[in-house]
């Protein structure tokens, strides 16, 4: 296990880079963009004088260069500064706030996509050729061409409106929220017994994470039954069958040497929750982290939207460390 | 041992799932209600909650509910009276302004508030001179405490609206416990006012109780903000009952279906918010008079109002609000789609149908709501019908827009006002006097005009000041450098059972005068 230890640590050192490349270019790329925080917040109402002054105290009168020195310089002591406008909180301060929120969606809406796409994807190749694994691959492809907002909306007529059983927006009914440990209210209502906020946050989550699981599970649903159509080919199968071992035992094989690559997909699909979940995000008034990102690049909130890139391309980079792993731990062909 | 693995991951797995299988079956509704409590949607957020700094429309709404100024807006009406203070005195020409607070003001956690609070709330805006403060810094050059209940202001020079202005947020008087020297985003102790902050969880929810020690006492104790990030959601959740108000802002199409619903009632706003079309006069063609007045001429504001905002708005003639004192109707002059007018004056212009005039109509898809693109389209229309016109139309998002704005580069522009306070010296001068206008970037400059909008602002007889103003319309409306279209409307859509809803041009809900009535 030492070449693995290694190879985390080169993987971690490689997500340096990374993250230096990737906040290089939002750096300038956000800057060519005509308009500044302050031209956005005040155009309209202040005088020229103040315009002028306020951009001085952010530093924006500044060559570019020296403002980028500047930023980095922060970034690498860890200081992601403070945002642009809005009261010029501490841009780490308005992600903890947001970042729960999203943390929990997604990690709901993934077990959904997962859970529904191994099923479907399963139910496919083993019945194979039959009516139901055409059922199964005509839902993939609907699941995956279901454009959130308005599935989510249609989602939130049915539950929300005509059936009158779910809460269609927020996270929580207002006043119930757990006391703030982790910032999960699922998690922390649990630690602390808050059963009817627990009841509430659960209530609040199920057509969101309904909404972006679904549709991200069609891409699970193919790749697990052309995977495990490929593996129930193999000769190993086919030994196991002359040997008359037992069907579920052989499915159960056939599953695991189907994994590898779904594992795979598993990593770089949470980075497409991410994007996803900022769509969602907005239907359903969740206060995550994708909304918010999306308002300040509309204000030029400079210093917010790298932060939050910043915070975005380590929790990725981390993911796919931990699906690596994973990958190395269950197929032992791998080694680095 | 790869099998153990597998098996433990799978393990995991059925866990997460079963997690889910669990989540599925929490469907019952939450707990009723108590009945002291009103729950009010809005899809606005809460920016910061310091006086000093917040400088959007919502956020003003809800200081207007925890804080309170010297001054007021009687409810329901545009009629500034004392508020925080018993009375006031205006003296030396209009430059000193005293007030005689009242004796029984306390802040939400029972602190006496003062003269001396008042002064270092001011005191405090003017030194951390935040998004807001030229309100106080641009007309005050001190403010004092005579004694523990009267304030002195002295003014740079005699301002019209000062009372008004005073009426404000940056001149609340806030806790002490806000910082002194920096801008305070998440305080939630608020100033004086019928309500105080329990709870506030940002872009999630905000929750207010009566504050006991204030002398009127609201008719609802419990009122409770939910954030919503989307218009549809926020109607969705007032027809399933999550809401009993829901506010600022759903979309026309929302509001016309509601209108329709047994179960709620659409309550209108009369709005203080304007659009208007800018036009350049340092660019050809606009810089023609007659383009100009041939623009005014072809276009149709009724058709606006009703294909665009399907009945929501209404058409405007001046850039004064109707309902303000001092407006008059100076475009309808030009009437509403006078086609042959317009080709008449282009004609004399030097255009016709083998030489068109080219235009270029810019809009933008990020701050005015979705309506926005029928907008530009209609006005697009509306031109080419002459015949002799040709727009084009380009968009940029709202950080650009502003920028080009300034920089005057758009040759047309779609934009909009909020005021800032209601006096008509807000919807005149940021437009058309040199130098305060620089932010239009179309290069209007008229003496004349500036001498008026300078003598009105400084003048407090009214009569006086609403023959000036009256003056500068009809300039306005013969020099054309903007056209303005239509007055906003907002609405309000509650449940039949909520009472007191009271709304005037300040657009300011006021949630001390909100009642529920159980059925």
């Amino acid at each position: 296990m030492g070449s693995l230890k290694e190879y985390i640590i080169m993987r971690a050192l490689l997500v340096i880079p990374t993250v230096f490349i990737l906040l290089t270019l939002v750096f300038f790329i956000l800057r060519i963009l005509p308009g500044d925080p302050i031209v956005a917040m005040l155009g309209q109402k202040v005088p020229p004088e103040v315009l002028e002054k306020l951009r001085a105290e952010l530093g924006l009168n500044k060559p570019i260069w020296e403002q980028y020195i500047d930023y980095l310089s922060h970034v690498i002591r860890g200081d992601l500064g403070r945002s642009m406008i809005w009261g010029r909180r501490p841009v780490i301060e308005e992600i903890m706030d947001r970042f729960p929120a999203t943390l929990e969606l997604t990690i709901f809406s993934f077990a959904i996509s997962v859970f529904l796409g191994i099923t479907t994807g399963s139910i496919a190749a083993f019945r194979r050729g039959s009516k139901i694994d055409t059922g199964m691959r005509l839902y993939s492809i609907i699941a995956y061409t279901l454009f959130i907002p308005w599935f989510g909306m249609l989602l939130q007529m049915l539950f929300g409106v005509y059936l009158d059983l779910l809460p269609i927006g927020g996270r929580i009914d207002p006043g119930l929220e757990p006391p703030h440990i982790t910032g999960l209210y699922v998690l922390d209502s649990i630690l602390t017994m808050h059963w009817r906020s627990l009841e509430s946050a659960l209530a609040h989550l199920i057509l969101p994470s309904l909404t972006l699981g679904i549709v991200l599970s069609g891409a699970y649903t193919r790749l697990v039954r052309n995977n495990l159509i490929e593996v129930l080919n193999q000769d190993f199968i086919r030994a196991y069958r002359a040997r008359g071992v037992r069907n579920r035992k052989i499915a159960f094989h056939a599953m695991k040497n189907a994994f590898i690559p779904i594992i795979t997909l598993m990593g770089l699909q949470f980075a497409i929750l991410l994007a996803g979940a900022v769509l969602t995000e907005t239907t359903f008034s969740w206060p995550g982290i994708g909304t918010f990102l999306l308002e300040r690049i509309q204000y030029r909130d400079y210093t917010s939207v790298q932060g939050v890139i910043v915070f975005y391309a380590l929790f990725v980079a981390m993911i796919s460390l931990i699906v690596d792993v994973i990958y190395a731990l269950l197929d032992p062909r791998v080694r680095y | 041992m790869p099998d153990k693995r597998l098996s433990v991951l799978l393990l995991a797995l059925a866990l997460i799932l079963a997690g889910c299988a669990a989540e599925k079956k929490v469907s019952e509704k939450t707990t009723p209600k108590p009945s002291k409590e009103i729950v009010i949607g809005v899809t606005d957020k809460i920016t910061e909650l310091d006086p000093a700094n917040a400088y959007d429309f919502y956020t003003w709404e809800v200081l207007n509910n925890i804080m309170g100024g010297l001054m007021r807006y009687k409810p329901g009406t545009t009629q500034l009276e004392p508020y925080l203070a018993e009375s006031y005195e205006i003296k030396n020409n209009g430059t000193v302004y005293i007030f005689h607070l009242r004796k029984d003001l306390k802040f939400a956690d029972g602190t006496p508030c003062t003269a001396y609070d008042v002064v270092r709330s001011i005191k405090r805006v003017m030194k951390i001179q935040g998004d807001p403060s030229w309100l106080v810094t641009d007309f005050v050059k001190d403010v004092k405490a005579l004694d523990k209940y009267t304030v002195e202001f002295d003014l740079k020079k005699p301002v019209s609206y000062f009372l008004a202005l005073v009426a404000t947020p940056p001149y609340f008087p806030v806790s002490p416990k806000y910082d002194p020297d920096k801008i305070d985003p998440d305080q939630t102790a608020g100033g004086v006012g019928p309500y105080r902050i329990v709870k506030w969880v940002r872009d999630q929810e905000l929750i207010l109780e009566a504050n006991p020690y204030f002398f009127e006492k609201p008719k609802t104790d419990r009122i409770v903000i939910r954030f919503y990030k989307d218009a549809t959601t926020l109607r969705l959740a007032l027809q399933r009952g999550d809401v009993d108000i829901a506010w600022r802002t759903l979309s026309p199409v929302d509001i016309m279906t509601l209108k329709k619903d047994p179960n709620v009632k659409v309550y209108e706003v009369p709005g203080a918010f304007i659009r208007y079309l800018v036009l350049n006069l340092n660019m050809s063609p606009t810089n023609n008079k007659l383009v100009r007045q041939a623009i005014a001429y072809a276009i149709n504001r009724t058709d606006i109002a009703e294909r665009v905002y399907m009945g929501t708005v209404e058409p405007l003639y001046s850039l004064i609000p109707k309902g303000m004192w001092s407006h008059l109707d100076v475009f309808k002059k030009y009437g509403d789609g006078n086609i042959e007018k317009a080709r008449e004056l282009l004609k004399k212009a030097g255009y016709d149908e083998h030489h068109k005039l080219k235009l270029v109509l810019w809009w933008t898809p990020t701050h005015y709501g979705d309506t926005e693109k029928d907008l530009a389209q209609v006005i697009k229309e509306q031109l080419e019908k002459t015949g002799v016109i040709e727009v084009q139309l380009k968009s940029a998002e709202w950080s650009t827009f502003v920028d080009y704005e300034r920089k005057g580069v758009m040759m047309m522009s779609l934009l909009g006002w909020y005021p800032d306070y209601l006096d008509p010296d807000d919807y005149m001068t940021p437009f058309l006097k040199s130098g305060s206008n620089k932010w239009l970037g179309n290069g209007y400059s008229n003496p004349k005009m500036d001498e008026i909008l300078e003598k009105a602002a400084t003048t407090t007889d009214i009569k006086e000041r609403t023959k000036l103003y009256e003056e500068a319309q009809k300039i306005l409306a013969e020099d054309v450098p903007i056209i303005p279209l239509v007055q906003g409307k907002l609405f309000v859509v509650a449940k039949k059972n909520i009472k007191g809803i009271e709304l005037d041009p300040t657009m300011i809900l006021r949630y001390w005068t909100l009642e529920k009535i159980e059925q």
